[in-house]
């Protein structure tokens, strides 16, 4: 692993979290869209040098503005990398959507369901091992503002491997 | 090979892994919510904006004049510069006039503010950025953060989206829009989330004719507070004006759009002094150097005559056209580079209340700033930014022309 994608929806902690993880200091604000430009930055994972990359939000992979297009050619062009989706956990279906998407292009992929704070406020539960279970990536839960959970994310992101579509089918019908 | 997937067969993959994952509780609308509702709801939400953003340009207007009034026009008027021009009095003249300024300043029985005659590179040319725009930029970036990070600027757009639908754009035209009023550079790379290219160009369009940014607005409200006022309500009408013309005469779509409102949050003071000062810095780094080079040019131009013979020779279209005395002459040549320094730069004591109220028109519309500029090179076409140099160069006759008319009708 040499290469870390932020990727998820506009507005859902991408560059609060790339700054935890890169010491960077992409802005932040409290709208979707802030970023509309890559940043790029690199963290140490157990001596290892590896880049991450603050990605523009991005609904799915079929691009609606320009934001998105550097989203899109972002994650075309990085084929090696491992793409870490960002998800907002009070919005979870939104955010799988674009997970799966990432999942069926063949990325290695682990899922972090960020603004865990946010989903607690208005009592949502997200039974994260069961999601880990049927997805067959690694599902880490995070407060990217209070950076809680960070270093669960960081230490699991070698477990992010491709899986196929057909495998996280066969598991929801299974049940 | 990995199976692809249709879109509604991805949604229902997603839909039934949401249904054995996610347990949504019951929830109980808290007073953020009623917040919420009140400032989306145009009854209550357009007074509620209202006073927000008069809350937030008072304090932009106390925390300038405090820094400004208060410090630096003392310190640069009174100590700075004669303490400079006693200093440099033994360079040669050329240098003098580059460095310090007009010698003027220093005669006996000189009226006015030294701050703005001298003119020099290390007097007015550090008078400006240090002693007035940094302070107007520093709060704008902050206020703006503010309005960024607490959640409030999406719900702002939320109020305005029928009317920015008239322009061609929609109500996250909004935000773009406040950005540029901190900095025009910033604001028009925000424009990237407008969703296809007509909306773009129309945004950028209005952005680099019609919006001041924050340096500007900071010399604007030290130089001509009185008419901050007329000089918003004008360019807000040739935003609303030109943008509906725009949005009639250029081809492309204009779709509506589901806009993703986020809960309002509390913003973390971390982050806003990080934004803060991150702004405050480009200002620092990119724009100073400009206003200096700005004050050089000017400078020699003076120093070599050059600038006596440029002023005659468009006296005769700045008076006919737009009504504005040949002495605006240096001010609209810098315009290019910087709008702030133009400002500074204006003859203000040597024209009428209206010619001053043309020229800071003018110089707001006629050319982006120098950075605006090589930003508009990369996000627009060669098409679209023909059509936005036509469109300012029209913009300048149109306005400039209908202002005179409406001057000399006036008698003013």
């Amino acid at each position: 692993m040499n290469k870390v994608l932020l990727m998820g929806q506009a507005n859902v902690g991408k560059s609060v979290l790339f700054n935890h993880l890169a010491g960077a200091a992409a802005t932040v604000s409290n709208y979707p869209g802030t970023t509309v430009d890559f940043d790029k930055g690199h963290m140490m994972i157990e001596g290892e040098r590896v880049e991450v990359v603050d990605v523009p939000g991005a609904f799915s992979l079929d691009p609606k503005d320009r934001a998105e297009e550097v989203a899109v050619r972002m994650l075309e062009e990085e084929k090696g990398a491992t793409v870490v989706c960002v998800i907002d956990s009070s919005k979870v279906e939104r955010g799988l959507y674009l997970a799966l998407e990432l999942i069926e292009k063949g990325y290695p992929v682990m899922i972090d369901l960020n603004m865990a704070d946010v989903a607690k406020d208005v009592n949502i539960k997200v039974d994260t091992k069961r999601l880990e279970d049927i997805l067959g990536v690694p599902v880490v839960t995070t407060v990217a503002t209070r950076g809680e959970g960070l270093k669960e994310l960081v230490s699991r992101m070698k477990e992010a491997k491709p899986v196929e579509t057909g495998k996280i089918i066969e598991k929801v019908e299974a049940s | 090979m990995e199976r692809a997937l249709t879109v509604d067969q991805r949604w229902d993959l997603v839909d039934r892994i949401a249904k054995e994952t996610v347990e949504v509780g019951a929830y109980k609308p808290t007073l953020k919510d009623a917040l919420a509702g009140i400032t989306v709801n145009p009854w209550t939400g357009i007074p509620f904006a209202i006073a927000v953003l008069y809350g937030f340009w008072t304090f932009f207007g106390e925390f300038a004049g405090l820094f400004t009034d208060g410090f630096f026009v003392r310190i640069f008027g009174t100590h700075w510069i004669p303490f400079l021009g006693e200093k440099l009095a033994g360079l040669p003249d050329w240098a003098f006039t580059i460095l310090v300024g007009d010698k003027a300043v220093f005669a006996e029985g000189f009226v006015g503010d030294p701050c703005f005659a001298a003119g020099g590179v290390l007097t007015t040319g550090l008078f400006m950025p240090f002693g007035i725009v940094l302070w107007a930029v520093l709060a704008l970036f902050f206020v703006l953060a503010i309005l960024e990070d607490t959640g409030y600027l999406p719900r702002l757009a939320v109020l305005i989206d029928t009317v920015m639908h008239k322009i061609g754009l929609h109500g996250f035209a909004i935000v773009p829009t406040l950005i540029s009023l901190g900095c025009n550079v910033p604001g028009v790379t925000a424009a990237r989330t407008l969703e296809t290219r007509k909306q773009r160009f129309i945004m950028i369009a209005l952005l680099g004719v019609f919006v001041p940014c924050g340096a500007q607005i900071g010399m604007m409200e030290e130089l001509v507070p009185g008419m901050i006022g007329w000089v918003f309500l004008t360019l807000a009408i040739g935003y609303f004006v030109f943008g509906w013309v725009l949005n009639k005469i250029w081809p492309g779509e204009s779709p509506e759009i589901l806009m993703d409102v986020p809960p309002y949050r509390a913003p973390q003071w971390s982050n806003i002094l990080r934004k803060t000062w991150m702004r405050t810095r480009h200002f620092l780094f990119v724009a100073v150097p400009f206003v200096l080079l700005g004050c050089a040019i000017v400078m020699v131009l003076y120093a070599t005559g050059a600038m006596d013979a440029i002023a005659s020779g468009l006296e005769g279209l700045l008076a006919s056209v737009f009504g504005v005395p040949a002495s605006a002459t240096p001010s609209l040549m810098v315009g290019f580079l910087r709008k702030d320094l133009a400002i500074g730069l204006l003859p203000i004591g040597a024209m009428t209340n209206y010619q001053v109220f043309k020229s800071v028109i003018l110089l707001s519309i006629y050319f982006p700033c120098l950075a605006t500029f090589a930003l508009l090179l990369r996000e627009l076409n060669w098409k679209e930014i023909l059509a936005t140099l036509g469109f300012l160069v029209a913009m300048v006759f149109v306005f400039g022309g209908v202002l005179n008319l409406i001057g000399m009708a006036g008698g003013w």
